[in-house]
């Protein structure tokens, strides 16, 4: 599943990143990589940006981006 | 001549939101120098820092980073200064990397890569308190052993550990103790050393293995643009190395994360366990399940922005009115005291004091607002109110970020745009400064008042007349959204913009002693450095109303009025009233005469297709430094005295009877409606101050200073024929 057409909250487990996109490259040097938990918090009132949790820092990134990130959830 | 004794350098270096400006103020007392690094608009922080043993050290706060990837401006200068790099400096001696110990592995991420820049260290484990508070503990003294770099708990705001700090440091520098670097695997350090070769041994380029890493790992590393080969030699040279790389398995943009972190986990792992037990909600959680919720998210986001507005709006009011009043006042003594000496009377009154009044008069505002400002910001809220907003401006390059700026340009400009330093991305951050001057401030709204209310409201009623009110508020904001895109199309084209990734952080107590420094430093800078721009241009166009002056003026509105006076004998009631018009009369011919009158006359034809007069066209060149002059200079053209306000009936019944002295349209009425809805479109859209143009060239430069002045006024002019054609056609 793609990060950006995830309509529901909750904890996912990151499978693979595009790191292309210059976002994506930003959340790996904060530590976002492949196997790592995640949790999608928020999302802004226009649908977009999202807010997701990981390793204790909660970022805000848009769905453009966030179509570069492939999750799949914890059960 | 004895060679200058070398100061101990120490450079900050931190992510955001860790403290690391707290700690700053704290280690420099309130000694520190605020400027730019040179050729960029970052802004640069140093610092005296006094040790224990009493010797003296210069501190350098860099912009807080997540890396040094060196994508960012900020993260070039971090970059460039660890590197020694910084033109006439050379590298610092150390580094202190504070360290938010709720974040200690995204933090360390950035000690390690700084590490590689070959530059001594002691980390600083910020917000000590925060954690234990949570029950976060952290052994310190075995993270020390592991990273083998002094490790010193603080709390920057309670100044606890900063005497540990200071020993620590002081036997750093001693003993330089350095980071311990993660091995690379043998594909990348055989891509580091062929760069190494074919860079520094052949090329003679001056690099640090740091910044080869920069090269090798970074897609579009700022580091290339200071080579000094030329980027057809160098680019094939890193484009095969990371071809390599890739060819062995690594992808260049993603190796350095997943080796770095796959060196620091290790290290990290245990002493983070007990941290990893700590499942509980955080108290930032809670309270983001309100204030980033759907629909009470943005309830309180638009209260909390209303509760900003209105105090930048009405508590700064009563201190502006005192502060226009205080200075009226001084004038008037001004005045009184050099009466014999009409000129200097003038000069000081009206052209010195006057010109300190401008730009004084916008302090209250840009003081309520950074309070503010400081503390939606420190406490953590402003990222919220970025990720509420962000939507509505992502199709024009700008972000959430842009929103409280603007906001705040519908009361002053001034200090939207110097807002709008809380906006990282530096193009972003652009487009908001030279679009906020089109939302409509609070200086238009005398005019917009005077001219509804002459002409709007007697004809149509209150209705219209607050519909024409609120469309003056809407159509900078309706323009500005085009021009924002424009800008973003052709803006360093090529770069595409930074990516929009926002910590959203811990929320946290602000500390109110920084939101009052904060909030006094802008006030400061305000007055510094706009202030002297806005008070040399009040007394130009104080100059340019004031000269020539010819005596012969004098004696012709004499004898024109005593010729009135002998042909009806009751005009006036008492010898005071016929010296007051005397006078009102006078000024009024000598700013005929001036110079600005002159060239008022001269250019009027240039605004003839925008239905305005030479009068009109006097009153809109004088409004340049500050568009409310408008009002007072009507008054004295229309000889009413320049002592008016758009309240003021007599002003509204001259200027509803006033007619063309001369030219084609001679005998019929200067103001109609289309003329009225023409001249607010003009000041609606035109960049008629003055404190304005002084701080966008401040903030950016004076080259789009004056080209924002040129497009706004010349688009204001556009829409101001276009309105008055049109409207012609209806009339």
């Amino acid at each position: 599943m793609r990060l950006d057409q995830i309509t529901k909250n909750g904890l996912f487990r990151v499978k693979s990143l595009n790191c292309d996109n210059e976002c994506v490259a930003r959340l790996m040097s904060m530590g976002l990589l492949p196997d790592q938990e995640i949790r999608l918090m928020h999302e802004a009132p226009l649908g977009d940006p999202i807010a997701i949790e990981f390793n204790g820092c909660n970022m805000s990134l848009r769905l453009v981006d966030a179509a570069n990130i492939e999750v799949e959830p914890i059960e | 001549m004895t060679a200058p004794k070398k100061e101990i350098r120490i450079a900050l270096i931190g992510n955001p939101n860790t403290g690391k400006t707290s700690l700053f103020n704290t280690l420099t007392g309130m000694r520190q120098r605020v400027g730019n690094y040179s050729g960029v608009t970052v802004e640069k922080k140093t610092g005296t820092w006094t040790m224990p043993q009493g010797q003296e050290v210069e501190l350098i706060d860099l912009p807080g980073t997540y890396s040094l990837s060196a994508t960012s401006l900020d993260e070039r200068v971090a970059v460039d200064v660890l590197a020694g790099h910084e033109a006439g400096q050379t590298a610092p001696d150390l580094i202190i990397v504070v360290v938010d110990v709720e974040n200690l592995r995204r933090n360390l991420f950035l000690a390690s890569q700084a590490a590689e820049l070959g530059v001594p260290m002691v980390i600083a484990l910020n917000c000590w308190d925060v954690a234990e508070k949570k029950g976060l503990q952290i052994d310190s003294k075995l993270l020390e052993q592991r990273l083998a770099v002094p490790v010193v708990p603080t709390i920057a705001k309670h100044t606890r550990g900063t005497l540990e700090l200071a020993k620590a440091v002081e036997r750093a520098i001693d003993t330089r103790p350095k980071l311990v670097r993660p091995k690379w695997p043998e594909s990348v350090q055989t891509a580091l050393s062929k760069l190494h070769d074919e860079l520094i041994t052949q090329r003679g380029e001056s690099l640090r293995e740091g910044e080869l890493q920069r090269l090798l790992f970074d897609r579009n590393s700022a580091v290339r643009e200071r080579l000094e080969s030329t980027p057809e030699d160098y680019e094939p040279i890193i484009k095969a190395t990371r071809d390599q790389l890739y060819k062995d398995g690594y992808q260049p943009d993603a190796a350095e994360s997943l080796l770095r972190y796959r060196f620091l986990n290790p290290l990290l792992n245990d002493i983070l366990e007990r941290q990893a037990l700590l499942k509980h909600r955080s108290k930032s959680e809670g309270i983001d399940q309100l204030l980033l919720h759907k629909f009470w998210g943005l309830m309180v986001f638009i209260g909390m922005m209303y509760v900003v507005f209105q105090s930048v709006y009405t508590w700064a009011g009563p201190i502006m009115d005192l502060i226009e009043g205080g200075v009226g006042w001084v004038q008037g003594i001004a005045a009184d005291a050099l009466v014999a000496t009409p000129m200097l009377q003038s000069l000081i009154a009206d052209g010195i004091i006057g010109g300190v009044g401008a730009f004084l008069v916008f302090l209250p505002q840009i003081l309520v607002l950074f309070f503010f400002i400081s503390l939606l910001e420190a406490s953590g809220y402003m990222a919220r109110a970025a990720f509420l907003m962000d939507k509505l401006f992502q199709w024009c390059g700008l972000n959430g970020k842009s929103f409280v700026p603007l906001l705040t340009g519908f009361a002053c400009a001034i200090p939207g745009i110097m807002a709008t330093r809380t906006i990282s991305d530096n193009k972003a951050r652009m487009i908001t400064i030279l679009i906020t001057p089109l939302m409509s401030c609070s200086a238009r709204l005398p005019v917009y008042l005077l001219l509804i209310g002459a002409f709007i409201e007697p004809r149509y009623g209150p209705s219209v007349a607050g519909a024409t009110l609120f469309g003056m508020h809407f159509i900078g904001a309706l323009l500005a959204a085009p021009l924002a895109w424009m800008l973003n199309k052709t803006l360093n084209r090529g770069r595409s913009a930074p990516p929009f990734v926002m910590e959203l952080p811990h929320y946290r107590v602000p500390q109110i002693s920084l939101v009052f420094h904060r909030m006094f430093e802008s006030g400061k800078e305000f007055v510094v450095r706009a202030g002297t721009v806005i008070f040399a241009m009040s007394i130009i166009i104080w100059a340019l109303l004031y000269f020539p002056r010819p005596f012969e003026v004098t004696s012709a509105v004499a004898r024109d009025l005593g010729n009135e006076f002998t042909e009806s004998m009751h005009q006036f009631e008492s010898e005071e009233a016929f010296l007051e018009e005397l006078s009102k009369r006078t000024d009024a011919a000598y700013l005929e005469q001036s110079y600005m009158g002159r060239f008022g006359k001269f250019v009027q034809p240039v605004f003839a297709p925008a239905g305005y007069d030479w009068k009109i066209t006097v009153g809109v060149l004088a409004s340049f430094p500050a568009r409310e002059i408008i009002i007072s200079t009507l008054g004295i053209t229309y000889a009413l005295g320049g002592e008016i306000d758009e309240e003021s009936d007599d002003l509204r019944s001259t200027l509803t009877n006033a007619k063309w002295e001369d030219g084609p349209r001679k005998g019929e009425d200067v103001f109609n409606i289309p003329v009225a809805l023409s001249i607010m479109v003009f000041f609606a859209l035109c960049m008629q101050c003055g404190a304005t143009l002084a701080v966008i060239a401040k903030e950016l430069n004076w080259g789009w200073a004056v080209a924002s002045f040129f497009t706004l006024t010349g688009v204001a002019w556009i829409a101001a024929v276009l309105t008055y054609q049109i409207g012609m056609l209806f009339v």
